[in-house]
């Protein structure tokens, strides 16, 4: 069976509050089948039916855990300043609620060459690193893990991590004594680290390794990918006729809602079939086709995945 | 096969200190490192720790981290301590090995083992043109072809070596040349 | 959709094989213009006709047990020709669950899929199998689960390992190449896989194709359409085997080229794999022969277009040179030149004699 659905519809089985600001979600498949399995590292993205806004938000959430027949576990942090979508979760949702997810994607995979995998985490990052854990423990790979927990949530975390006895797993009680260096100065040839938490700690993972002489093929940080961006216009030269594109659609995709014949092949940038003159404004190529001086020149744009920097872009057609 | 295929030929450039590097081993096949090996204004000093090969059995290496020039008893014998010294190694290291090509690609097994990415890895292959040849029709290995045409030691065919070369087996495909119209094998060339 | 397997034929020795007029009606015919070139010729995998080849997300036609019993053949006599690395475990238990259950989906009448946790229940009825197992256990099986599914399926898959920015062939099944060994090319990169691939690489295809199949989804299959040409119905042209096919590519005459030529054509599908996050590449291979394809005054008129005006070092690397001209010749007897439709699609429903 070829799926060819955009998304999953789950039903909201419990919420578990672990402490004021953290929540473990668990989801089902509302029509109770099997849900897609997935690799340790994945996301998925849910679409929060704000309630005062027009369309709904989305927001990538790590899957802690992925059952095919028991669901999909998340652990979300309530975050102070946000658009809002942790705040619904923590505040609105319930059980019973219905919610629309994407299929699971992974940008944030263990590798499988490997001799040990060190795990480094902060606060709410240590969402995937669990996820890793249980592969890693499964298949009796080598590990480490080190989580940086602010001290009122090192007793959540220390649940939620479950540290069996003898394993190298450190909880830190914040930054201060998490001697960075020294830790990746220490690991054996064949090391790969993985990171996740706020970007100073994965900037300061990075930037450390690479002063150790790691390569940047062993250094792995967490990313939810680059989708959608600004919202902007679009102008029809022939007609002048505008269309908008939203920040979770694609210039392609709102052409073919206009009804524009837009013809397209590969919608992932590499094949070349959709492209198009730009008469006036600046593309933002996130394509594969372009060459460098087609990119500078600006001359045209691939709307299958290529955004705009101005605010309005001009087509040529 | 039609002469002018496109490969995937691996390329090699005169090896040179990688500066992001903590720290860097350098080997080689032969008795001295031959200077080709290293890029303009390079020295083997500059990698701190160079392996060589001393060929006779009263060589007494001390392989685990000393600067300067170790001398190991064969080629086997060198990459036989590779394998413990990388397994006693932390990351930061690069490796570099100049050699026939043969010699660089098992120097690079060793490396994979060890969980060694391609980047820590830089490979020189020099010396007399010779290439490791796998049979694929009875999968004898041919380790020192020096021509085009080459008859297989295990099987007998009259092989032609196809331009596609696997780091994983080291060696390149060798396919019977006269597989179409048998008999019409090509003159043999000497490999450049 | 009813099938009408025809378990005898066979694709090697006494080549045993033809295709009914409904197969070749629905044959995956390569070229929608008069001419062809290397490019990323991807798109998504979704189905586009009520019926034909890309329906099924792995299509299953007439020849389906004769060529599951020839794999059976292929792999008996060379077992190296399925290969998975150790790392690979978790990839070949979601190609089974994939396999399956777009078997069970798609042909209903053929397949039947049943699991409760990991207790399940496959039901293979063209093949007589009927298999209770435990999935994530090996020692349930009769191969390694991988093996297993692929000897059920037609065409042939690798296994792609995702990692330093590019894709991995660290294992797979081939009993059906291209002239391509999976025993040597294995743990080889997306690029040093291609080498031997003329003028694609200067174009740039293989970097743009390698950014795409990166970036495929679990949930949206893409796929491609590549073609080569074989003497006879003949699906085992290995590297390992050349010497028995080769000496087939000077044994054409302008009276048997018709009968004897075959357009072998691949659906490649590429498919994200959930819990491994590997690429299963699937190779599938369709044959109808230059009679076959003549029936359709469109597909001739543009087979010989293609053909005369293809790039010698295409043509080189695909294996025609030795017989080209004669080809030309025997295809320009249905090239009237009149205007073809652009599409592939053979813009008929029945055939005539």
């Amino acid at each position: 069976m070829i799926i060819d659905s955009q998304a999953l519809t789950l039903r909201v089985a419990a919420i578990d509050r672990l402490s004021p600001d953290l929540a473990a979600v668990h989801l089902v498949a509302a029509d109770g089948a099997r849900l897609p399995p997935a690799a340790p590292g994945a996301h998925i993205t849910l679409s929060l039916p704000l309630p005062v806004a027009a369309r709904p938000l989305r927001n990538s959430y790590t899957l802690v855990a992925a059952d095919p027949e028991t669901g999909y576990r998340l652990v979300i942090r309530r975050a102070a300043r946000s658009r809002g979508g942790s705040q619904f979760i923590h505040d609105r949702l319930a059980p019973g609620d219905l919610i629309s997810a994407t299929m699971p994607h992974n940008l944030f995979a263990l590798h499988s060459q490997a001799k040990k995998h060190l795990l480094i985490g902060g606060g709410i990052g240590v969402t995937p690193l669990i996820a890793f854990l249980a592969r890693l423990r499964a298949t009796g790979a080598r590990f480490e893990l080190h989580q940086i927990a602010a001290p009122a949530d090192l007793p959540v975390f220390a649940q939620l991590i479950d540290p069996r006895a003898g394993e190298p797993v450190h909880i830190h009680p914040g930054r201060a004594g998490f001697a960075l260096e020294a830790l990746l100065r220490a690991q054996p040839l064949g090391t790969h680290v993985y990171c996740c938490g706020p970007a100073g700690l994965m900037d300061a993972v990075e930037a450390t390794a690479a002063r150790l002489g790691w390569p940047a093929s062993h250094v792995h940080r967490e990313d939810f990918g680059a989708a959608g961006g600004e919202p902007f216009t679009l102008r029809l030269a022939s007609d002048d006729r505008t269309i908008a594109v939203a920040a979770d659609q694609t210039m392609l995709e709102a052409l073919e809602a206009a009804g524009i014949d837009a013809p397209s092949l590969c919608r992932g940038g590499a094949c070349g079939v959709c492209l198009m003159p730009v008469r006036e404004g600046q593309p933002e190529h996130r394509d594969h086709y372009l060459g460098e001086d087609e990119r500078r020149e600006g001359r045209c744009v691939m709307p299958c995945v290529s955004r705009s920097r101005s605010p309005v872009l001009v087509l040529d057609i | 096969m039609t002469a002018a295929t496109p490969s995937n030929r691996p390329h090699y450039h005169p090896l040179r200190p990688d500066s992001a590097a903590r720290a860097h081993l350098l080997v080689t096949d032969r008795a001295a490192l031959d200077p080709s090996a290293l890029a303009d204004g390079v020295s083997a000093e500059q990698f701190g720790e160079v392996w060589v090969v001393a060929g006779h059995v009263h060589t007494l290496p001390r392989p685990f981290g000393e600067s300067g020039v170790q001398a190991f008893r064969s080629v086997s014998h060198l990459l036989t301590m590779l394998g413990h010294r990388l397994a006693a190694e932390t990351m930061g290291l690069r490796l570099y090995a100049a050699g026939i090509e043969p010699f660089v690609w098992d120097v690079a097994g060793v490396a994979r083992a060890a969980g060694m990415g391609r980047e820590e890895i830089h490979l020189f292959a020099h010396g007399p043109a010779l290439r490791r040849v796998s049979c694929v029709h009875c999968r004898t290995i041919l380790p020192a072809v020096t021509t085009s045409v080459v008859a297989c030691t295990g099987c007998g065919a009259m092989l032609g070596v196809r331009d596609h070369f696997s780091r994983v087996h080291n060696a390149w495909m060798g396919v019977q040349v006269d597989a179409e119209e048998p008999g019409d094998v090509p003159a043999a060339e000497e490999l450049a | 959709m009813t099938t009408l397997f025809k378990p005898d034929e066979t694709f090697r020795d006494d080549y045993r094989y033809a295709n009914s007029e409904a197969a070749i009606l629905r044959f995956p015919f390569p070229f929608g213009e008069d001419g062809y070139m290397y490019g990323v010729n991807m798109e998504p995998h979704a189905p586009d006709r009520s019926d034909g080849a890309f329906v099924a997300a792995f299509d299953v036609d007439e020849h389906y047990v004769a060529e599951c019993a020839e794999r059976a053949e292929a792999l008996a006599l060379e077992p190296g020709r399925c290969i998975v690395l150790p790392h690979m475990r978790e990839a070949q238990w979601d190609t089974l669950e994939l396999i399956m259950e777009s078997l069970a989906a798609d042909y209903p009448d053929h397949f039947a899929l049943t699991r409760s946790g990991d207790d399940w229940h496959w039901i293979n009825r063209p093949l007589g199998i009927d298999q209770p197992f435990r999935f994530g256990d090996e020692t349930t099986l009769p191969h390694p689960p991988f093996e297993y599914i692929v000897r059920q399926a037609q065409g042939d898959f690798t296994l792609q390992d995702q990692r330093d920015g590019t894709l991995y062939i660290d294992g797979g099944i081939a009993t059906t190449p291209a002239d391509w060994s999976i025993a040597f090319d294995v743990g080889m990169t997306f690029h040093e896989w291609h080498g031997p691939v003329p003028l694609a690489h200067q174009a740039g295809v293989f970097d743009r194709a390698l950014q795409y199949l990166m970036r495929v989804r679990y949930g949206h299959p893409v796929r491609r359409l590549n073609w080569t040409m074989t003497i006879n119905p003949r699906l085992d042209t290995s590297p390992e085997n050349y010497p028995i096919w080769g000496p087939d590519r000077a044994s054409l005459t302008p009276a048997t080229i018709g009968s004897k030529l075959f357009l072998r054509v691949e659906l490649q599908t590429f498919h994200r794999l959930p819990r491994s996050n590997a690429l299963l590449f699937g190779i599938r291979t369709y044959l109808a022969s230059i009679d076959d394809l003549t029936r359709v005054p469109k597909w001739g008129r543009r087979l010989h277009r293609v053909i005369r005006d293809l790039h010698p070092d295409i043509a080189g690397y695909k294996g025609l040179t030795r017989y080209r001209e004669m080809l030309i010749a025997h295809l320009a007897k249905f090239d009237d030149g009149a205007i073809t439709s652009p599409g592939i699609g053979p813009d008929l429903t029945t055939l005539g004699t």
